[in-house]
């Protein structure tokens, strides 16, 4: 459970990356998603106390961040969206020495290590130098930690980032079996309906939408998402995409003209907010 | 102060000596430039001060390789995220500054190794003396690696680092007495070079071989300069940003 108030960060050269954010997240699995630059990461390095807000405060599990840091630090795993393995450790070493770190015994943190990197595709790699594997591998020995560790909270910034159809899926599937509350971010919105009860959209610092999927979508009941082709009768316009949100029963109408008609999913949301609307 | 030593001493074991063996080139590099000066030194002296180079390069050698590992401490903070993804866990600052300390120590292993080698040979050990220096050597990179992470946290981007530590590194080690008697150099400028740990690292060391005057303040200069040092280190390592 996180709780915000009117958190605030400027940045030393003067950037506003949170203008004043004040949400509940209850749920177990939180998406937050929004465009590049919408303030993601700064939230979550904020609230994963590793940043500080320059005003506002919040509290992780009714924990204060600025009071109580040390206590959260206990309960929490947060994952930053750029982190990189030291190169000449191996998965297995990286793993181990972060539970060590969180306090587990040598023997079980070597255990442990093993068995999460088995799970998420890492076997054959999990005892070469880091800076053998690819990226995506890279970026799952991070998930590994989060998922060895299985504390309270987690963050997890764009943790699918760069990963193969079925890596996601791995790491999918470790993210539901986390016991406690998980905050990730992600441009997938696939990745957000299929992961999170619950969906936040960021933009320029301040949250446009807070829901779950459900309520997200039901705006768009009853409709289908129309890309035109022809005519310039269109709802939003993206590049020289134009799309027409319309009523499902007229979506045959549309593809006889030869339009694209395509089902809604919270790319939507996402579209209706995040471009300008020229009309 | 509680520190989780188990995890420090993982880290140093896995970081220390993963880079040795994975990166021979990391040794030579940290062995090229003691190595150099002990060279220019026997040249110059003809031979006469080549003990108090070797004495000399074993505090040049550890202080070097603990002042250029703020590239790498700046690196493992800014550009892997490493340390972001401590912070927000047990692990406090205390902890990862000394694992990353044990491993700098680590890192001059082969070169301490090949002093010692010369040192039997020029017959400049005693083994009360060897016991003195290995203390002086721990409190050296205790107070060296502190100012390593004193930069390494104060920059915002790490190709500043490269630059300083550069400059840090000959004001730290080349400058101090570390491969001659501290005896050639004035007064003034002795007092103002123990701003470096080096330099009461070398003075004491030379006194310890029976090189030159035994200077006994220096031993207190070195343990209050590594105790300010540490402390300054522990709180300006950013652990949370601003
Ligand atoms: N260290 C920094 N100094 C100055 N400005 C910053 C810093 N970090 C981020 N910003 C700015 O703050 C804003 C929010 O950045 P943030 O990284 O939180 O976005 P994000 O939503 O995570 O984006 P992305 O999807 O690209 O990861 C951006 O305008 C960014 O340029
Ligand atoms: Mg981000």
């Amino acid at each position: 459970m996180i709780e915000t108030s009117d958190l605030k960060k400027v940045y030393k050269n003067g950037t506003v990356a949170l203008d004043g954010i004040s949400i509940n997240i209850p749920d177990r699995v939180t998406a937050i998603i929004g465009r590049n630059g919408a303030g993601k990461t700064t939230f979550a390095r904020i609230v994963s106390t590793q940043l500080m807000p320059t005003s506002g405060n919040a509290r992780v599990n009714g924990l204060d961040i600025l009071k109580d840091t040390k206590k959260i630090r206990n309960i929490m795993v947060s994952i930053p969206q750029e982190a990189s393995p030291i190169g000449v450790l191996t998965p297995m070493e990286q793993v181990k020495l972060f539970l060590v770190g969180r306090g587990m015994s040598v023997n079980e943190a070597n255990t442990v290590s093993s068995a999460t990197l088995d799970e998420l595709g890492l076997r054959e790699f999990k005892n070469s130098p880091s800076d053998m594997l690819s990226g995506g591998m890279k970026r799952k020995v991070f998930v590994c930690m989060a998922l060895a560790a299985n504390p309270d909270v987690v963050f997890l910034d764009e943790p699918t980032t760069g990963l193969d159809p079925i890596s996601r899926f791995e790491v999918w599937s470790a993210v539901k079996q986390l016991k406690g509350d998980v905050i990730l971010t992600t441009h997938y919105m696939e990745e957000a309906e299929n992961l999170s009860d619950r969906v936040i959209l960021f933009e320029k610092g301040k949250v446009l939408e807070d829901g779950t999927v459900k309520t997200l979508l039901s705006r768009f009941k009853g409709k289908v998402r129309v890309e035109l082709h022809h005519g310039d009768n269109y709802d939003v316009k993206v590049g020289s995409m134009k799309i027409k949100y319309v009523d499902s029963r007229d979506a045959e109408d549309y593809v006889i003209e030869g339009n694209t008609v395509k089902a809604i999913t919270l790319d939507d949301v996402f579209l209706i907010h995040g471009v300008e609307v020229e009309s | 102060m509680k520190l989780n030593l188990k995890f420090s001493l993982l880290l140093a074991w896995y970081y220390g000596f993963r880079t040795i063996k994975r990166g021979p080139s990391y040794v030579i590099a940290s062995l090229s430039s003691p190595l150099t000066l002990l060279f220019l030194v026997y040249i110059i002296s003809r031979g006469e001060l080549v003990r108090f180079a070797i004495a000399g390069g074993f505090i040049g050698l550890v202080a070097s390789v603990a002042l250029s590992s703020s590239g790498d401490a700046a690196f493992l903070r800014l550009q892997l995220r490493i340390q972001d993804l401590y912070v927000a866990s047990r692990v406090t600052p205390s902890d990862y500054m000394v694992g990353l300390t044990l491993s700098y120590l680590i890192f001059s292993i082969p070169g301490i190794v090949l002093y010692v080698i010369l040192g039997y040979f020029y017959h400049i050990f005693t083994p009360l003396s060897s016991i003195y220096l290995a203390m002086i050597l721990v409190l050296l990179v205790i107070s060296t690696s502190s100012i390593s992470f004193i930069i390494s946290g104060s920059i915002s981007h790490v190709r500043n680092v490269w630059g300083i530590a550069g400059i840090l590194s000959i004001i730290m080690t080349v400058l101090p007495p570390t491969f001659y008697p501290y005896t050639y150099i004035p007064k003034v400028a002795l007092y103002a070079l123990f701003i470096s740990p080096a330099t009461s690292a070398a003075v004491l060391v030379q006194g310890i071989f029976g090189l030159e005057a035994l200077y006994l303040p220096a031993l207190y200069i070195i343990i209050g300069e590594t105790a300010i040092y540490f402390a300054v280190a522990r709180l300006l390592t950013r652990w949370r940003e601003n």
